[in-house]
């Protein structure tokens, strides 16, 4: 599933990347790498985009950019 | 001389080391070719004199931010002795990832774990002595944000100079890549000393465009096909992408290194930053809350910041009374070019300093909002809104400077686009913001809509402020889908960092060093188009035969100054015209004064200080005896003879001039718009500073007659305009941004000249195509002028409406046959 598909509250850990070479590196230096957890914090109030806690620190991402990681539910 | 480069995450608090280390000398400049601020300074230290460069923040050594390049380019080209790396010490899991790229680059490092008492606040105990041995280079603990560190950071920069020829550069086992890497390294045959070749291998491994364009420019026999070989070799070896491969490896590193240093005494404990989220960006709290700071922030730096100019104002004004005191005066009617030219400069500059109160607040309060953290929550929160017209959610707070509602500055909020991360949404903005409802435009829509609009004043007002807008939106929109579209938009990934309390120091260097850059690139260029605004409202002047007539009038004037006085006791006094002259000069500059003294005491001194200068002349003035008298009304006739001659000499002088030629020129064109070459000088002169447009409009209509006639007033019986001219001149006002700062502060923050130049000519060519199709579906379907005006708001904010649904363009599929 993508990690588009998490609710609120719940983690899960990275399993693949997709996308372009670019958003790749990018999701790779923001923490983004296979096999980390990962903590949905929060959905914008306007649904998108939404709060993740990787690594110790929060960050916002939008969904288009989200359906790029593909995640387990632990 | 010891050169140091300053690199970290954003939000490490670099910058705050950077402000402790360098005070306030810091040497602001642009690196090469592009926006991105380089700030330097120069120090002495135990014998040693530093440069410290501070390098943009970067999550990473990539190249696909601008940021990124420059930090990069900046190692590559310029060979730091030094490199500081300073590290979020409450994130290191994190942090270091940026550190061991660092590492790897040859140059000696010391890492600076920063924000100490923040990670002490979390619970976490961080042996950093353990950390030193185990990465081999110095490592230094401080907490910038109380101003604790400074003498650790030099110590150890100078100590790692002078060992620095026994550092041996760092290396990652990066395991299964190690071969790829030897055989890349093998492949660079020229010496990258002081970096190592190992690691412009590892960068070319990552396909790094800018380390393989520097590794060709240096040995063009470098073939880049063998990167492609190894990738495709350890893809197929190891299933493993090797960006990914390396990633993975850095932050594992980071992670044995939090493993190994840091305990964790608090955790799982939910943080005061996490408890601030849970209500600032509550579902259903978040957007009053986003309210009530921007309200907040509008009243301290526009309303707030209009009460601080009602103290700094007298400065200013001082100082153009003291311009006028050292000119020569006005010998009746004729007034000495020079001191036309000095009062006009200093009127010009004025108008632009003035501002400086507003914008030294709105300055502070964005860095304040910078540093705490709570800008990218608002990009968080509205992002979704922003996006649809092809902006940024860190668009909000430009456009709510450059003017929501009852007006801003583009100045500022073009300033403060700097930090979009999105290039594509950062020039859109930078665009969009000039059409929001400028603070300078106001007293314009106040003097037509006080003309022609008395009682609907304010619903056009209304109108008139939140139609811009829905009219940034609009073109932020069509911008990026046409000229715009091929610009390079960012992934959207953006950090929501812990929340701080700002420094003063830090607040008040920032406001300060914005400010200063205002007043450096913006005034000194308003100066120069001043000058030439000047010589063409003033050339060629008024005509001989004109001349000759205002001559006439001026001795006509004088003779009956001269038989209503010739019999009263004061006459040796004012026998002659120079003597008349002077004491009109004498008569009209103490009423001036007198009007702007509002207490008694300011009036007393005012008294004895024009006692002081000529006793009779102050005698005249107060009209006390019946000769005293006499004069005095004779005088007051004559000063409004001679008001009235230099009203006539202006106007013929402006018909005349160069401008009044260019805006009779454009006449064949605005007609259609229904503006006659009055207006369009008045348009023409708004472009130095807004204010001159109202003033150059309320010259020209001022009455000739009866002083004592509004601005307003005199507009409306004498113009001969209908209010529909008048809602088409504030359409046209609205729409055309064309202020000479706004498009100085749009060259230096996009940098090139050509955006400039669009930035003048677009809102031009659309503002009077729009005018005139309006003005001729007004005329011909008999609207009343609010009607006008109601129209043009539907259509717009539908038009804005309409186009938000609209999808962008931007390319997300893939897959295929290679074309290439």
């Amino acid at each position: 599933m993508s990690l588009n598909e998490v609710k609120e509250g719940k983690s899960c850990i990275i399993k693949k990347l997709g996308g372009d070479r670019k958003i790749i590196q990018k999701f790779l230096d923001m923490g983004f790498v296979p096999n980390s957890h990962l903590k949905l914090v929060r959905n914008a109030p306007l649904q998108d985009p939404i709060e993740v806690n990787i690594k110790g620190y929060n960050i916002a991402i939008r969904r288009s950019e989200a359906a790029h990681i593909e995640v387990e539910k632990l | 001389m010891i050169k140091v480069a300053l690199a970290g995450q954003p939000n490490s608090g670099k910058s705050t080391i950077f402000n402790l280390l360098s005070g306030v000398y810091q040497h602001i400049a642009n690196y090469p070719g592009v926006t991105v601020d380089k700030k330097s300074a120069f120090l002495e230290h135990k014998e040693h004199s530093l440069e410290i460069v501070d390098l943009p923040g970067t999550y990473s050594f990539s190249s696909y931010s601008l940021e990124e390049r420059v930090a990069k380019e900046f190692i590559i080209d310029e060979k730091p002795d030094i490199v500081v790396n300073i590290v979020d010490a409450s994130n290191i899991k994190r942090s270091m990832y940026l550190t061991f790229s660092l590492l790897e680059a040859g140059i000696p490092v010391v890492v600076v774990l920063n924000m100490m008492d923040i990670a002490a606040d979390y619970g976490l105990e961080i042996d950093s002595k353990k950390i030193s041995d185990m990465l081999g280079v110095k490592v230094v603990t401080t907490s910038g944000s109380k101003g604790e560190g400074k003498e650790k950071i030099l110590d150890a920069i100078v100590e790692t100079y002078n060992k620095s020829s026994q550092y041996r550069a760092f290396e990652i086992n990066y395991e299964e890549l190690e071969p790829s890497i030897q055989i890349v390294e093998e492949k660079i045959s020229y010496d990258t000393a002081p970096l190592t070749k190992r690691w412009y291998a590892i960068k070319a491994l990552e396909q790094d465009s800018q380390v393989i364009e520097k590794i060709k420019s240096e040995d063009s026999s470098f073939d880049e096909v063998i990167i492609k070989d190894q990738e495709e070799f350890f893809h197929s070896t190891y299933d493993k992408d090797i960006n990914q491969f390396l990633a993975t490896f850095r932050y594992d590193s980071a992670d044995i290194i939090f493993h190994k240093c840091v305990v964790e005494h608090k955790k799982g404990e939910i943080s005061t930053s996490q408890k601030i989220d849970k209500i600032v960006l509550n579902k259903f709290l978040a957007f009053p809350i986003l309210a009530l700071i921007m309200f907040a922030f509008y009243q301290l730096a526009i309303v707030g910041g209009y009460k601080i100019t009602d103290y700094t104002w007298p400065i200013l004004a001082a100082f153009k009374n003291m311009v006028i005191s050292v000119m020569p005066e006005a010998d009746m009617a004729t007034i000495p070019m020079i001191s036309d030219f000095a009062i006009w400069m200093v009127n010009s500059v004025n108008a632009l300093l003035n501002y400086i109160p507003i914008f030294f607040i709105l300055f502070a309060l964005i860095a304040i909002m910078e540093d705490s953290g709570y800008m990218p929550r608002i990009a968080f929160l509205l992002d979704r809104v922003f996006r649809k017209f092809g902006l940024h959610g860190q668009s909000t707070l430009p456009l709510i400077l450059g003017g929501a509602f009852t007006g801003g500055c583009a100045v500022p909020g073009i300033m403060a686009t700097k930090g979009i991360a999105d290039e594509r949404a950062r020039m859109a903005t930078i665009l969009a913001v000039p059409y929001m409802n400028c603070l300078a435009k106001v007293p314009f829509y106040t003097l037509l809509l006080g003309a022609f609009f008395v009682s609907e004043m304010g619903i056009m007002m209304f109108m008139v402020s939140t139609v811009t807008l829905f009219i940034a939106l609009i073109v932020a929109k069509v911008l990026t889908s046409t000229v715009l579209v091929n610009r390079q938009t960012t992934p959207f990934m953006m950090e929501l960092p812990t929340y701080h309390i700002p420094t003063l120091k830090g607040v008040l260097i920032t406001a300060w060093q914005r400010v200063w850059i205002y007043i450096k690139k913006v005034v000194t260029i308003v100066m120069a188009v001043a000058v030439v605004l000047f010589v063409m409202l003033e050339f060629p002047g008024v005509d001989s035969k004109v001349q000759e007539q205002i001559a006439q009038e001026e001795q006509k004037a004088l003779v009956s100054f001269d038989k209503s006085v010739s019999k009263t006791s004061f006459y040796s006094d004012i026998d002659s015209r120079d003597k008349v002259s002077s004491l009109l000069n004498f008569y009209d500059l103490y009423r001036a004064k007198r009007m702007n003294s509002s207490t008694s005491e300011a009036v007393a001194k005012l008294d004895s200080e024009f006692e002081a200068k000529n006793s009779i002349f102050f005698e005249i003035i107060r009209g006390d005896s019946k000769d005293a008298k006499a004069i005095n009304k004779a005088l007051r006739n004559l000063s409004k003879d001679r008001n009235r001659l230099l009203r006539q000499i202006k106007e013929e002088k402006i018909s005349n001039s160069l401008l009044g030629s260019v805006g009779k020129a454009v006449e064949s064109v605005t007609q259609y718009a229904g503006f006659d070459w009055k207006i369009n000088i008045a348009f023409l002169s708004s472009f130095a500073a807004r204010e001159s447009a109202v003033a150059t409009l309320g010259s020209i209509y001022e009455n000739n007659k009866a002083d004592n006639l509004r601005a307003e007033e005199a507009m409306a019986q004498n113009s001969g305009y209908t209010p529909i001219h008048a809602v088409i001149m504030i359409i046209f006002m609205i729409l055309t941004p064309p202020c000479i700062a706004s498009m100085i502060v749009i060259k230096l923050q996009t940098g090139k000249y050509r955006w400039m130049v669009f930035a003048i000519m677009f809102p031009i060519t659309v503002g009077l195509g729009l005018s005139i199709l309006l003005f001729n579906l007004a005329n011909s379907y008999a609207w009343s002028g609010l009607e006008t005006m109601i129209y043009f708001y539907i259509s717009m904010a539908l038009t804005a409406i309409t186009l938000g649904f609209l999808p962008n363009k931007s390319i997300n599929w893939k897959g295929g046959f290679a074309t290439k």
